[in-house]
């Protein structure tokens, strides 16, 4: 039924430019298709219940016209495309959408997209936003009442060892993401920051088997090539909120820097830690999704108390990872990005850029748009930077 | 040394600014012109004219340097440096002992943090009028006034009138209202360096201020803006003679560091057959 197209690279392209291409094959012959918003939700319990997860993002290319009428024009771009694609019908071949409390703004888009887009399936997961033993309890209840939901939509039972099974396939990815990620240390990086990007998002659109095989035949495809990005004297960490387009990337790299590594959603976050194996696979997975991905989403209170109310060693608590990747990738700057009206990412960019200050790291402020057109005066942002540190 | 010589081009969103030196970082001449729409295209009219006055053809020019908005638009330049950079520089070619330098021009305004005469930090608006040229450009047109009689005219004021918006259009609107409810026209005028001064030092003040305080860009002829701006920030602020030219001397001084570097490293090939001509991606 299904061809076999193309491999590597030249398959993320394709993807790249029409995502949905494989799971409208998928669902043509039977499968259900779940999109999800964010990194928040589950993939785990709709790949275990054979749902094929769907990563729901917007479109930057596209001018928001309709999502106006249901949201107000003052609250994140990304989110308002995402509504405005699927009040578009982009998203029409979605079975389910399940949702998480991402934001004020994420968790308002999950309740006027019910009632607009109506996808057929719709759940909203209202994860905590605090990393303390009550708010974990809080999550293994939502998942518990996830999973009964999900068991009435497929009619099947979620049984423990159909949940770890899934477990171990989404670890796979995971381990399989951050041997693609191993590729950006060396000098020049194998990847770039833009390939990155697309190579993330094909994955996000395909289930999670092949998703893992796109990943085994990129990382074959790269390590042969012999046209990969060029030496440049700049490698750079991004940090922000979502980049689901190339075009920042591919601006920050036509200048003489390349992106050796990110701390971004469509980038490195839900892949740089395996969910651990427990008894009752609910444990390990409410653990994984609330603690061990670092999104500012999730306010790290016991942090603060643990290091005495002192600002630099709160910062160090919640920042550290950020000074090993960019020892790891040899990282000689950052620069840290924000989609204007984010305040999830914005209230946390003094802190970050304070850390990055302590620990010798440059780093620039860059608060973008979510659209083409607005780049350029950016782009004299990120050169005069540049200019700085070289 | 002395016959060596180097070309720096600001292309700004409002005026083309072109500045030739020489080995010794004399300057031997500085052309300034309105960009408008034909120089973005035609970088090379206004440098055809600087060459005229220092006495010089194109290919005695060793190396270019093109910076500002339009930096992309120079064909003939070796390279494309940031206003940032370039800025930071020429300032600190005017007053050796500048640590913060603020240019305001036509359509943003920019703060620089200074060290050992280079860029070390800066912030940048340009998302808004408010607080650049424009602003001024819009209120002065509503009010029937040329430009350059808006800072001697501010300079009367005895009580100034705060304006309240922030945004240009409806500042303009408050400044209407303040008229016609009888405000002096110096005093009206007078708020408006204040609202677009109290601006700039917030922006500013994001880096830390550090003195000597140096204040360049078209805006800076505005002596009423001067007065605000050290008003607001609490210390003497700095004006050179030419306020509009640090940026392509800044340049131009880039480009003689430059060549020095590569003859000292025995890497220095001087562009050959450099043609003075339009940017050709428009045709």
């Amino acid at each position: 039924m299904v061809v076999a197209t193309k491999q590597g690279m030249a398959r993320v392209d394709e993807l790249y430019r029409e995502r949905p291409q494989r799971v409208k094959e998928l669902k043509s012959g039977g499968k259900k298709i779940v999109g999800y918003l964010c990194i928040y939700p589950v993939l785990e319990m709709m790949t275990a219940l054979d749902l094929v997860p769907y990563r729901v993002v917007g479109d930057m290319r596209e001018p928001i016209t309709k999502a106006d009428s249901y949201m107000p024009p003052v609250v994140c771009p990304f989110l308002r495309s995402c509504l405005d694609t699927g009040l578009k019908g982009k998203y029409d071949f979605l079975d389910g959408m399940v949702t998480s409390h991402i934001c004020d703004v994420g968790s308002s888009l999950s309740g006027v997209w019910n009632y607009t887009v109506k996808t057929p399936y719709h759940y909203h997961i209202d994860t905590p936003h605090t990393v303390h033993e009550t708010s974990l309890e809080q999550l293994r209840g939502l998942l518990g009442a996830f999973r009964k939901s999900l068991e009435e939509f497929t009619g099947n039972k979620l049984t423990d060892a159909m949940l770890k099974a899934a477990i171990a396939l989404h670890n796979e990815q995971r381990a399989l993401v951050r041997e693609l990620y191993e590729l950006k240390k060396p000098d020049p990086p194998l990847i770039s920051g833009a390939e990155t990007i697309k190579i993330i998002k094909a994955v996000q659109s395909l289930p999670t088997n092949e998703g893992n095989a796109l990943l085994r035949s990129v990382i074959a495809d790269v390590k042969a090539r012999k046209n990969g990005p060029v030496k440049k004297s700049a490698r750079l960490l991004v940090w922000g909120s979502i980049l689901d387009d190339t075009a920042l990337m591919e601006m920050i790299e036509s200048l003489d820097a390349n992106v050796v590594m990110d701390d971004t959603c469509v980038g490195s976050r839900p892949f740089f830690e395996d969910v651990k194996p427990t008894a009752d696979p609910i444990d390990g997975l409410a653990r994984h999704y609330l603690v061990d991905i670092k999104c500012p989403r999730t306010f790290r209170a016991w942090d603060f108390y643990a290091t005495k109310k002192n600002y630099m060693e709160d910062l160090k608590a919640r920042f550290s990872y950020l000074s090993d990747y960019a020892r790891d990738w040899k990282a000689n700057g950052v620069i840290v990005e924000s989609v204007r009206y984010c305040d999830t990412h914005g209230y946390e960019v003094p802190g970050v850029r304070d850390y990055f200050k302590e620990v010798g790291l440059p780093s620039i402020y860059l608060e973008h748009d979510y659209t083409e057109g607005a780049l350029a005066p950016l782009r004299t942002r990120v050169q005069g930077f540049l200019e700085i540190i070289g | 040394m002395a016959s060596i010589y180097f070309a720096g081009i600001d292309l700004g969103s409002t005026m083309t600014k072109v500045v030739i030196i020489d080995g010794s970082e004399k300057v031997l001449a500085s052309v300034v012109q309105h960009t408008g729409a034909e120089h973005r295209r035609l970088a090379n009219r206004v440098m055809e004219e600087a060459l005229g006055k220092a006495g010089l053809s194109v290919d005695n020019i060793a190396y270019v340097i093109a910076t500002g908005y339009g930096r992309i638009n120079v064909p003939f330049a070796d390279k494309q440096i940031t206003e940032l950079t370039c800025h930071a520089r020429g300032v600190a070619f005017f007053f050796p002992k500048a640590r913060t330098a603020i240019d305001i021009g036509g359509q943003d305004a920019k703060a620089l943090k200074i060290k050992d005469g280079k860029l070390v930090d800066f912030v940048m608006s340009d998302k808004c009028a408010a607080g650049t040229g424009r602003f001024l450009e819009v209120i002065a047109q509503a009010l029937g006034l040329k430009l350059e009689d808006l800072g001697p005219l501010s300079l009367k004021s005895t009580r100034k009138v705060t304006i309240s918006n922030i945004c240009t259009v409806f500042a303009q609107q408050e400044v209407v209202g303040q008229l016609s409810a009888g405000a002096a026209l110096e005093d009206v005028v007078a708020g408006l360096h204040d609202a677009i001064a109290g601006r700039v030092a917030r922006m500013t003040r994001r880096l830390k201020v550090e003195p000597e305080v140096v204040f360049t860009g078209g805006v800076a002829k505005n002596a009423g803006v001067v007065k605000a701006l050290e008003e607001n920030l609490g210390c003497p602020v700095l004006v050179p003679s030419d306020p509009l030219l640090s940026g392509a001397i800044g340049a131009a001084l880039i480009a003689s560091e430059t060549v020095a570097k590569l003859q000292a490293s025995g890497t220095f090939k001087p562009m050959t057959g450099r043609r003075l001509e339009a940017a050709s991606f428009f045709k």
